[in-house]
């Protein structure tokens, strides 16, 4: 009998955004996330959902970064079937969409708000699933929304200028697979990043 | 040569003809995209229709006593109806201050 | 080796080979998945890193008339389509082949219609391979990245003059982000010659561009777009033996044999899933089973003797077909009649079996289990020395489940 079971093991992470006005915030945080653990010699990719795009004003859109010590086998897929690492960037979308589907028992939720973790636990129905929920505050000055010109395969002109790297300052925190110090080194907004990690609340399940 | 057979789930109509839907298409219920809920104010509200109108989903309707409902199923928050409203009875709360919860999907369509 | 290192999709990284290669004129549709390539060049124009002239088109067939008008001037050219795009310009494929104007055209591949399926199949532009155009398809961002530069290479030679199909899966390798070097400028100008023409179109020095023939003269006039065909199969060779000299980058020419186990059986690909092949040998091998791969560099023009030659070395091929030719001879797709008749002239004892997989039709991902479910297809074959079955249709077979060998 042949082995089926993929050898390595890959740290998925989906990303919810709301389109067009948080398309590219969702796209950056999924980029940091990856640089970050790729400054730590890590295989990577970081990719949008094919059918989310193209968006309109407020669908739900997702992007994904894998993570893993060896080299990412099964590269070409369209979504992350087991996220171990789900992250809102829009809060409201915990309620209308099973956003911990095929999660493995162990994973993390965090949420970009300023509401605390309790009161957004209830809206998990199946919150057994999960390890630990976080919320940080990712509120930042600049949006990098104002172009639009790193869709659909064209490249990322910068990265982590805003919102992206707050919380992947908090995805550094809770779920620990890359250091705060990798992500400063690739990211334009260190000071997102350091007040992610430190402003980042947990409540562990 | 003798092709595989397609199991009965997966069938799909030939050529693709599909049925319209009736009243609504219950394979998108985009209730989940709201990020703000539009509140009617029912005293303040003189039924003048114009949120009704206005409604770019025609999530609105008039129920059976004569107020204006709006559908949170279908209603994607975008606000026009509080902006067009001529009493300004409408506004607009923050959805996860609302503990019900209208829709919710296993995938996202 | 020389270059900067960055993580860049396989659009993206065409878009940083039209600015090495200083394009001097793009037009463009928008059509998804190919889209994303005039997004990058239209910011490149706008800031003034690459000096193009960039016309929007009505439609494909536009794009294609303007780019065979200024390519026939002596402009370096791109354009480029998806799905039902590449299918609605069809009309001009053959006009720019026989007039020799050596155009580039992008493709990111899309299903054809219906229904509006994005999904990556490779159907829309094996429609074209009749027309005389070189085509080939990309693997990684890497091969999508080198592929433009071999291609304007090889379609500007003036020995041969053609103009290519630059190939990729849409969204597996157009939309996902891989590592891509990229060259630094002066080795590019070092492998690609600027492109000159000996007789342009201009106003002061007029020519005439596909007059009306004698009935006489047609049978000629194939014969001469037939031998630039072989013409081009001639000079790949030197083409990347140049490239891997300059760029240290080695691509084989025609078809890349991968066999690192001395494998019985062999796997005939083309395209991105090549990439995850290699793994499933990988895995396959440390479980006793040994597999080869035999991936297409250049679907045209076909390098019949090359892989007659690598092909005899097999008892059993598997021709993976991502794309459907309804009611083609052996009832598969559009390479195993090709295929077949590659193997017709070996010796009876030096002919294999050949067995055809659809299979990533509709753009669905081919994933490891699916080819171990090949392997053993291919393997219990070779032992029987006797097909089951010619053609199997992945994710319809009743047994897909039982991976014993």
């Amino acid at each position: 009998m042949v082995e089926t079971k993929i050898k390595n093991q890959v740290i998925e992470v989906t990303i919810w955004a709301t389109g067009v006005l948080q398309d590219a915030e969702g796209r950056d945080t999924a980029n940091c996330i990856a640089a970050a653990a790729a400054q730590e010699g890590k295989h990577v990719q970081a990719f949008d959902n094919y059918v989310d795009l193209p968006d309109r004003v407020n669908v739900p859109v997702r992007k994904y970064a894998r993570i893993s010590s060896e080299e990412i086998q099964e590269k070409y897929l369209y979504e992350n079937d087991h996220p171990n690492i789900v992250v809102l960037v829009e809060p409201s979308l915990i309620k209308g969409y099973n956003i911990l589907r095929g999660m493995p028992e162990g994973g993390i939720l965090i949420l970009n708000t300023d509401r605390d973790p309790e009161e957004l636990l209830k809206f998990v129905p199946n919150k057994e699933l999960l390890r630990a929920i976080a919320t940080v505050d990712a509120k930042v000055d600049e949006k990098i929304v104002d172009d639009f010109m790193d869709i659909e395969g064209a490249s990322a002109k910068t990265l982590g200028r805003g919102i992206g790297a707050v919380l992947a300052g908090a995805v550094a925190k809770v779920s620990g697979e890359y250091t705060l110090e990798s992500l400063k080194k690739v990211v334009q907004n260190k000071e997102g990043a350091q007040k992610g990690y430190d402003s980042v609340k947990i409540k562990q399940l | 040569m003798s092709k595989p057979k397609i199991p009965k789930e997966k069938q799909l109509p030939e050529g693709l003809i599909v049925d319209c839907p009736k009243t609504e298409q219950e394979q998108m219920t985009t209730g989940g995209w709201r990020i703000l809920r539009s509140v009617i104010d029912q005293d303040e509200c003189t039924h003048c229709r114009v949120c009704w109108i206005n409604c770019p989903d025609a999530a609105i309707s008039v129920d059976e006593s004569g107020d204006m409902k709006i559908n949170l199923k279908y209603c994607k928050g975008c606000g026009i109806c509080a902006a067009t409203c001529t009493v300004g009875a409408i506004s607009r709360v923050p959805e996860l201050d609302f503990d019900e919860v209208v829709v919710y999907r296993d995938l996202p369509y | 080796m020389k270059g900067e290192k960055k993580f860049l999709a396989g659009l993206a990284a065409v878009a940083e080979a039209a600015k090495l290669a200083d394009v001097d004129v793009i037009s463009s549709f928008p059509i998804r998945p190919y889209t994303g390539l005039m997004v990058d060049l239209s910011l490149k124009v706008a800031n003034g890193e690459l000096d193009a002239e960039f016309v929007h088109a009505e439609g494909e067939h536009g794009q294609l008339a303007i780019v065979h008008g200024a390519s026939a001037s002596g402009a370096r050219t791109m354009t480029g389509s998806s799905g039902v795009g590449v299918t609605y310009a069809f009309e001009t494929y053959s006009p720019i082949s026989g007039g020799r104007c050596p155009v580039q055209m992008v493709i990111a591949d899309r299903t054809l219609d219906p229904p509006g399926d994005f999904g990556s199949e490779h159907s829309d532009v094996l429609c074209a391979r009749d027309q005389g155009w070189i085509m080939g398809w990309a693997e990684t961002p890497q091969e999508a990245l080198d592929n433009t530069l071999i291609y304007y290479r090889l379609g500007e030679d003036k020995r041969v003059a053609l103009p290519q199909f630059n190939c990729q899966d849409g969204y597996f390798v157009s939309h996902i982000p891989g590592d891509v070097v990229v060259p630094e400028q002066s080795q590019v100008n070092e492998f690609l010659p600027p492109y000159k023409l000996d007789k342009p179109l201009d106003p002061l020095r007029p020519y005439g561009h596909g007059p009306q023939i004698y009935s006489d003269q047609g049978p000629v006039l194939e014969l001469q777009r037939a031998i630039v065909m072989d013409k081009a199969k001639e000079i790949i060779p030197g083409i990347m033996d140049d490239f891997k000299r300059i760029f240290g980058r080695k691509y084989d020419p025609f078809i890349e044999d991968y066999n690192p186990n001395n494998a019985e059986v062999c796997l005939f690909i083309n395209g991105a899933h090549a990439h995850t092949a290699r793994y499933a040998i990988a895995n396959l091998k440390s479980q006793g089973v040994n597999l080869a791969l035999c991936k297409l560099r250049f679907v045209r023009p076909w390098a019949t003797d090359e892989i007659a030659e690598a092909l005899s070395r097999y008892k059993v091929v598997g021709v993976i077909e991502t794309n459907n030719s309804f009611g083609v001879a052996r009832e598969a797709g559009v390479f195993t009649p090709e295929v077949a008749a590659t193997l017709y002239d070996l010796p009876e004892n030096k002919r294999p079996m050949l067995i055809s997989f659809m299979a990533g039709l509709g753009g669905e991902a081919i994933r490891l289990k699916d080819f171990y479910f090949m392997a053993k297809k291919l393997i219990n074959t070779a032992q029987r020395k006797k097909l089951e079955k010619p053609v199997y249709w992945i994710g319809f077979e009743e047994d897909e489940e039982d991976l014993t060998f």
